[in-house]
């Protein structure tokens, strides 16, 4: 077992490795240059030519990259060429705002997700399930920009007025200092991820609801409670747990969108500015903080289903 | 906070409609005028009132942002510049050279010495005076060879910057210039200290800087040695950085900021409708040309660039891509300039003339691509509109949509048939600029000897009446057989709370007053909060 999991660390290893590549080649395929897209239409010759000596934009392609990954090792992500200041300064804090909002909805979307999709499944057929079932296949449908937009509209701007549309947070202040500004946010990613995650729970909860040994524990007279806790519960944790990680790395993604429609300071913002600004090293970074989170939850995620999975368990012992 | 609407005033059906809408926020307009009608504030009144934070949600920026007086690139540096900074002259609300850090500049008889005089009693924010060291060490700064800043490229007929009194400095220029007030009067020419350094951002404006962090916001306080009495009347001031119009409009609607600047033109309605909300809107002189480079075919050909201006439905070009807010054009620019040439015909859509002049030329059935990019609210909706209107005449428009840092990228100034985006100048500037074969964005690579010796002449003429003579020849020829194609002037729109007082329109084309906050004050306490 401690064998497959290491595989699957090195896989993602390799993984990430293959990001950086990936990433490096795509933004060096935008076109313009990071000395033009700062200067603007304010651009002359002088200004330019100054600008990327500075930026060390003269150097061959394969000097950069490789500087740059000798860099990660040493958690040095390199120099934004927009503010000539380290990386690392320049997302800090955006990292640790981010972060707040993903596990924010991460905390509030898993558990709710989990016991709707029980709650659901243990009333399959009846109208609360319908509801439930048909709300979360609309709320699935849609996307996170819609129902980030219609939130604004419904407690923001238009019909009530009582939460704030944007953030604006004072320099210096951590964004988590004036709570109301995360509510939008935070509440529009646990609307995106929560139906999937219910309609996955009742999906194989039915399943699990349905098999032999639930039936044999209900004919031998347990509480319905403990049959659900006891029997029905972990068999269903192992694929539900798939379905979830993808969920929560899929928020480390979509964090982008909700970040540039809330205005929130986080690491999506910069993405946003640095693509703009072609700033390279900051879209690498963020672009590597991404697939990280993502390798990082599926890699829990298989873990989770090993230990869970008693074939694969005790395959993975022979 | 602000008066609620009670969820019964807006049926389920109607909020439905708006929030699928309101991607663009277009679809909310029944909504606002159902339920702003009991929340209008009363629009303030009487003498100006001190004290309070302004917050103001200006358009763009990014980690790139700055508060280097000399180098302002995006809206909010120079919202900030202009408010932390001033240079020795600057244009007014009315495009009017209005004097700042001088009290007066003199041009000798031949235009080759330039005279400035120091305001008396002016102060730098740490109540240090401003001497003629202090402006020939920003004029140096400006001009360094190693790193020119902004400014530069249009100061390249500065020769020496010599203090010569307690109060005066003068300008010596390379060539005869009379109009080089105008050139000292652009934002990015701020006077600072000679020790000047951007950790320590001292100038002579308004406003001391308080806090900044690139990209988010920036914030100010009151500059008590500020020299025009009694102003700012505000005790704070806070920038906003927005990089969306949603995000930006949903901001002043939900009472988070005070102000916003650049309201798209398809919201104005939408904003107008809302009792709480002014809306402030300025004619400028900011044009959104179509470029053709006349070194190239097909626009080497007089007829082609002729016939292409003849199909322009001017006025559908504002209805369309303004929504009305904007006024036609004549294929000139600088409109506030008293030299402007009004004698000339407006030029009018005519497509037979056009089919005639390209069938003449050999191109009944032209067929030519179009460069555009969201340079500028509605640079790619005019492109498209464009396109439109050339089929009638037989010409065959391709439009090649790329993103603005593309546009800008190594091949600006070189595309065929692209468009470029200016704000409000005078006539010489604007050549100085674009429309010399020397100018640092002649995007038309227009090189036309006789308009080069007019504008080198009217450069050289102090006497009023006789460079307004040659400057209308030089406008007459670009009329004729330039390369611009200016359908119009763009209106600038912005909006701002109705308890926040002293906004007026502004023609040199940056937003909200051209971003004078010093004049501005709050009506009511509700801007106090930040």
């Amino acid at each position: 077992m401690t064998r497959l999991i290491l595989k699957r660390l090195l896989v993602s290893l390799v993984v990430l490795w293959l990001v950086t590549l990936l990433v490096f080649v795509a933004t060096l395929l935008l076109p313009g240059d990071p000395a033009r897209a700062i200067l603007g239409q304010q651009a002359t010759p002088e200004r330019i030519a100054a600008l990327q000596h500075a930026l060390h934009l003269d150097e061959p392609v394969w000097q950069r990259y490789l500087s740059w990954l000798g860099g990660l090792f040493t958690g040095d992500l390199g120099t934004s060429t927009s503010t000539q200041g380290p990386v690392t300064t320049l997302l800090a804090d955006r990292v640790s705002a981010s972060l707040v909002l993903l596990v924010l909805a991460a905390v509030i979307a898993t558990p709710l997700g989990l016991a709707l999709g029980t709650w659901s499944a243990m009333r399959r057929g009846r109208a609360s399930d319908q509801v439930v079932s048909g709300i979360s296949l609309v709320i699935a449908a849609l996307p996170e920009f819609v129902i980030g937009v219609a939130l604004i509209v419904l407690f923001a701007t238009t019909v009530f007025r009582f939460l704030p549309s944007v953030t604006l947070t004072p320099p210096g202040e951590a964004v988590w200092a004036q709570p109301s500004q995360l509510v939008l946010p935070v509440l529009t990613l646990v609307l995106v991820v929560t139906p999937y995650i219910t309609r996955m729970m009742r999906a194989t909860m039915n399943e699990v609801l349905d098999s032999g040994y639930v039936e044999m524990a209900r004919l031998k007279g347990m509480r319905e409670r403990t049959v659900l806790l006891r029997h029905a519960l972990p068999h269903a944790v192992g694929p539900v747990a798939q379905v979830v990680a993808i969920q929560l790395a899929w928020l480390a993604g979509g964090v982008v969108v909700v970040e540039f429609l809330f205005r929130y300071p986080g690491i999506g913002q910069a993405l946003i500015d640095a693509v703009g600004k072609r700033d390279v090293a900051v879209v690498q970074a963020v672009t590597l903080l991404i697939a990280a989170v993502y390798i990082v939850v599926n890699l829990l995620a298989d873990v989770i289903g090993i230990l869970a999975d008693p074939k694969l368990r005790t395959e993975a012992v022979r | 906070m602000e008066a609620r609407c009670k969820p019964t005033d807006v049926s389920r059906r109607r909020f439905l409609t708006a929030a699928l809408a309101g991607a663009t926020l277009a679809g909310t307009a029944p909504l606002l005028a159902a339920c702003g009608s009991t929340v209008a504030a009363a629009v303030p009144s009487g003498p100006p009132k001190r004290g309070g934070t302004l917050r103001v949600g200006v358009t763009g920026g990014g980690a790139s942002d700055t508060l280097d007086p000399h180098i302002p690139a995006t809206n909010p540096d120079i919202a900030r510049v202009l408010n932390l900074y001033e240079p020795l002259l600057l244009r007014d609300h009315d495009y009017r050279l209005q004097m700042l850090v001088a009290e007066s500049l003199k041009s000798s008889p031949d235009a080759r010495t330039w005279t400035a005089v120091l305001r008396s009693g002016i102060r730098f924010h740490d109540g240090r005076p401003v001497t003629p060291a202090d402006v020939v060490a920003t004029f140096r700064r400006i001009t360094d060879p190693k790193d020119p800043k902004s400014g530069a490229a249009g100061l390249t007929m500065l020769g020496e910057v010599v203090a010569t009194g307690d109060r005066t400095v003068e300008f010596r220029l390379t060539s005869p210039n009379s109009g080089f007030d105008d050139l000292l009067g652009q934002y990015s020419l701020g006077i600072v200290p000679a020790d000047f350094d951007v950790k320590r951002p001292i100038g002579t404006g308004p406003f001391k800087a308080d806090t900044f962090t690139a990209g988010l916001q920036s914030t100010f306080v009151r500059n008590e040695h500020y020299w025009r009495p009694g102003e700012p009347y505000l005790d704070r001031l806070s920038l906003i950085n927005f990089s969306d119009d949603d995000a930006r409009i949903n901001a002043l609607l939900s009472s988070q900021v005070d102000a916003i600047d650049q309201v798209p033109v398809a919201l104005v309605d939408v904003l107008r409708s809302d009792p709480r909300v002014q809306v402030l809107r300025s004619e400028t002189g900011t044009w959104l040309p179509f470029t053709m480079r006349v070194d190239r075919p097909p626009f080497n050909d007089v007829r082609v660039r002729q016939a292409l201006r003849l199909v322009v439905d001017r006025e559908q070009m504002i209805n369309q891509v303004l929504s009305g807010q904007g006024r036609v054009g004549n294929d000139l620019y600088a409109p506030f300039d008293p030299a402007y040439n009004r004698q000339l015909p407006q030029r009018k859509q005519n497509i037979a003339e056009a089919k005639r002049l390209l069938a003449e030329a050999g191109k009944p059935n032209l067929d030519i691509e179009l460069v555009t990019a969201p340079i500028q609210a509605g640079a790619v909706e005019a492109a498209q509109v464009f396109q439109q209107q050339a089929k009638a005449a037989g010409v065959n428009v391709r439009i090649r949509k790329i993103d603005t840092t593309t546009f800008y990228g190594e091949n600006y100034l070189s595309w065929d048939f692209a468009q470029d985006f200016w704000y409000t100048r005078n006539y010489l500037p604007q050549v100085a600029s674009g429309s010399l074969p020397k100018a640092p964005y002649n995007e038309t690579h227009w090189n036309d000897p006789e308009f080069t010796d007019l504008v080198t002449r009217a450069s050289a003429t102090v006497d009023p009446k006789a460079r307004t003579g040659l400057l209308q020849k030089a406008q007459q020829i670009e009329y004729e057989r330039g390369g611009l194609i200016v359908w119009g002037f763009v209106d600038q729109v912005d909006a701002y709370q109705s308890y926040v007082a002293g906004f007026v329109p502004d023609r040199t084309g940056i937003s909200l007053s051209g971003y004078q906050f010093r004049q501005v004050w709050l009506g009511t306490a509700e801007g106090g909060a930040a």
